[in-house]
């Protein structure tokens, strides 16, 4: 039994040995092997969840790339994404909603980087309806709870071909803070003259609804109820095979989201001096009315070289070959001029 | 005490009973056993479905390999919320255990009922009612924000407060059990009362004390909103627990099962299974230790 022990013992040290030999042997092997201009380290992104499937795509690919920068993002919500980079929880925030006062970051430390863009679209499920209609004004009715059944006088009314059921709405929102629920409640109080409920992260919904954790759960919850209507991200929607509605832009037509539409609304958009820009209910024939930008917050200052230069590294990238992914899973890369603008704007705020 | 010599012996099988007596008695037994199945079938379920689910998600590379990048795609395994799980509930063990058996110590041999002890004594109690994600909200408050960083160290604190009220109250009970006889005989040895703590009562009350702490440490292993809250996310394996962000297998959980895809429900089912075996393991293997180090049965 001793003798085991010792035996055991033995092994176990002999192992963590060569385990922290190997380990040593790894490092040495990387500096010598690496091209010099690749960064390594790990940074910590926490924030929207509307740009998740975009930025974990980019991430799987950007492992390719350089396995030595680890990059995470985690997926918690524009809110506390925003909470996190005041309290210097992460690198970098992602956020779909311009800071405002009391949500962490301070003023002047930190600064917008624009990544892609994505249509917002209105999911429902109702079986065996397709191709619903919803007009700009029945759209917020039915979000502020004035309409709660499909079969109402004014769904009707938009959607003259289609017999719709008695079936009770459901609302499905986010019950984190998020800038998906901004920039969708900033569609209806700008686009509409009916909406009560205000604009914000957060926004007291009426009692007929029920919130969801990011922008996947209001797509499970809208999945799992018959007669729920919500609002979720192009990518996440198209993945859980929700039926979208087509909505009323600027010119008065039904529009379907997708990405052309987007680009049409992009490059409608006036972007601002802190790359800040607003391309909801732009107008054009095509353009989809409720298309959302999405940025990442950089610090105007990092205390750490090497997170900067990661981070630098990861968005530099992002900005360039990663807008080549972005396609694929259903976001809308950046019109070539504001690309240029963030790139620039990026090495200012990060000089090497 | 008088004894039972002569005579025979009561008979004690129920043939003899009356016909009422008889059927009470095989109505009360036939109610105790369909309360048994009735508290052992969600069980079967959950075992089952877990088992169904998640096995097809098993594989070696699944304990192994890396956290999937991509919620959506499948691939990836496991590994790093494994090893996550067993250090950050292995650093709340060797926190909170050591401290939580002193403390009870503390309580029953020495404090018994003065004022400090009463008190203690109480607060542990409400303690163990405080919903874990309080402890996680603290955690975050007085650690997290203070050094900037969420790690696997922080949720290893915020599980050590959740462990200790459990193990103080356990091993307070199992101390309690151990005959007062055994710490007199031990005195009249001459030993002093460190020593019969130390010799004679804690290996008598050892086996209850290791259940007690196993099942603080099985009930830690599952908590997911304190680990949320001051661990973070990562994908990569994070053996240094002051290294930055980490993940556990019940964060890994929760986050795949809210996903819609099935690339990740078919991963959290399969981290549901894991995180069964590795405390089922424990379980074994602390209920081998406890019988080794039992003083033998009295």
């Amino acid at each position: 039994m001793k003798l085991n022990r010792r035996a055991v013992f033995g092994t176990v040290t002999a192992s963590a040995l060569a385990l922290s030999l190997a380990a040593c042997g790894g490092g040495d092997d990387d500096d010598s092997g690496s091209d010099g201009d690749m960064v390594s380290g790990e940074i910590i992104g926490t924030g929207a969840s509307f740009p998740d499937a975009y930025y974990a795509a980019a991430i799987e690919a950007y492992a390719d790339v350089n396995p030595d920068l680890i990059v995470t993002y985690d997926a918690v919500g524009s809110g506390t994404g925003k909470s996190d980079f005041g309290e210097g929880l992460n690198d970098f925030a992602g956020t779909d909603s311009l800071v405002a006062e009391g949500d962490g970051p301070e003023e002047g430390a930190y600064q917008y980087i624009p990544t892609v863009a994505a249509p917002i679209t209105v999911s429902y499920n109702l079986p065996d309806v397709e191709g619903v209609q919803l007009g700009q004004e029945t759209l917020a009715a039915i979000f502020q709870g004035d309409i709660t059944s499909w079969d109402d006088d004014a769904i009707a009314a938009d959607n003259p071909d289609l017999e719709l059921p008695t079936t009770d709405i459901t609302i499905a929102h986010r019950s984190d803070g998020s800038g998906t629920t901004g920039n969708f409640t900033l569609f209806l109080d700008e686009a509409t003259d009916t909406w009560t409920l205000g604009a914000g992260d957060t926004v007291e919904w009426p009692s007929n609804s029920v919130g969801g954790d990011g922008n996947t759960g209001v797509a499970q919850n809208i999945q799992n109820t018959e007669g729920a209507i919500g609002y979720v991200d192009l990518a996440d929607a198209t993945e859980t095979g929700l039926t979208f509605a087509s909505i009323e832009n600027a010119d008065g037509n039904f529009v379907q989201p997708s990405l052309e539409g987007t680009t049409a609304g992009l490059d409608g958009a006036v972007v601002n001096d802190d790359l800040s820009y607003n391309p909801l209910n732009a107008s054009g024939p095509e353009a989809y009315p409720i298309t959302a930008p999405t940025y990442i917050l950089i610090q105007t200052e990092y205390e750490d070289a090497d997170k900067a230069a990661g981070v630098k590294a990861f968005l530099t990238w992002l900005l360039t070959d990663g807008q080549e992914i972005a396609a694929d899973v259903h976001f809308a890369a950046l019109p070539e001029g504001l690309q240029q603008q963030a790139l620039d704007t990026l090495n200012e705020t990060i000089p090497d | 005490m008088t004894t039972l010599t002569n005579g025979t012996p009561p008979d004690l099988t129920g043939k003899n009973l009356s016909f009422k007596r008889a059927a009470a008695n095989r109505a009360a037994t036939l109610g105790i056993a369909l309360c048994v199945l009735i508290a052992a079938f969600p069980l079967g379920l959950v075992a089952y479905q877990v088992i169904s689910r998640g096995g097809s998600a098993m594989s070696l590379g699944f304990f192994t390999e890396e956290i999937a990048r991509n919620y959506r795609t499948e691939g990836g395994g496991m590994g790093p919320a494994i090893v996550g799980t067993l250090l950050i509930t292995g650093m709340a063990a060797l926190i909170s255990i050591p401290i939580g058996v002193f403390g009870a110590i503390y309580l029953n041999e020495y404090g018994k009922t003065s004022p400090l002890a009463k008190f203690i004594r109480t607060m542990s109690d409400v303690m163990t009612g405080v919903p874990s994600i309080v402890m996680g909200l603290f955690i975050y408050v007085a650690y997290v924000v203070v050094i900037g960083e969420r790690n696997g160290l922080a949720g290893a604190l915020a599980l050590a407060c959740l462990m200790l009220p459990i193990v103080i109250r356990s091993t307070e009970e199992m101390l309690r059990l151990v005959p007062d006889e055994l710490r007199q005989a031990s005195a009249a040895m001459g030993a002093r009362k460190w020593r019969t703590t130390l010799g004679v009562v804690l290996p008598a009350a050892s086996s209850g004390i290791t259940s007690g702490s196993l099942l603080a440490v099985a009930r830690a292993a599952g908590e997911t909103a304190p680990i949320i809250v001051t661990v973070g996310l990562t994908y990569i394996y994070k053996p240094d627990l002051f290294d930055g962000a980490n993940t556990t297998l019940a964060a890994q959980i929760y986050r795949n099962a809210t996903q819609p895809f099935d690339a990740s429900q078919e991963r959290a089912w399969g981290a549901a299974m894991a995180l069964i075996m590795i405390v089922f393991v424990f379980t074994i293997v602390s209920r081998i230790i406890a019988s080794r180090f039992a003083i033998d049965k009295r």
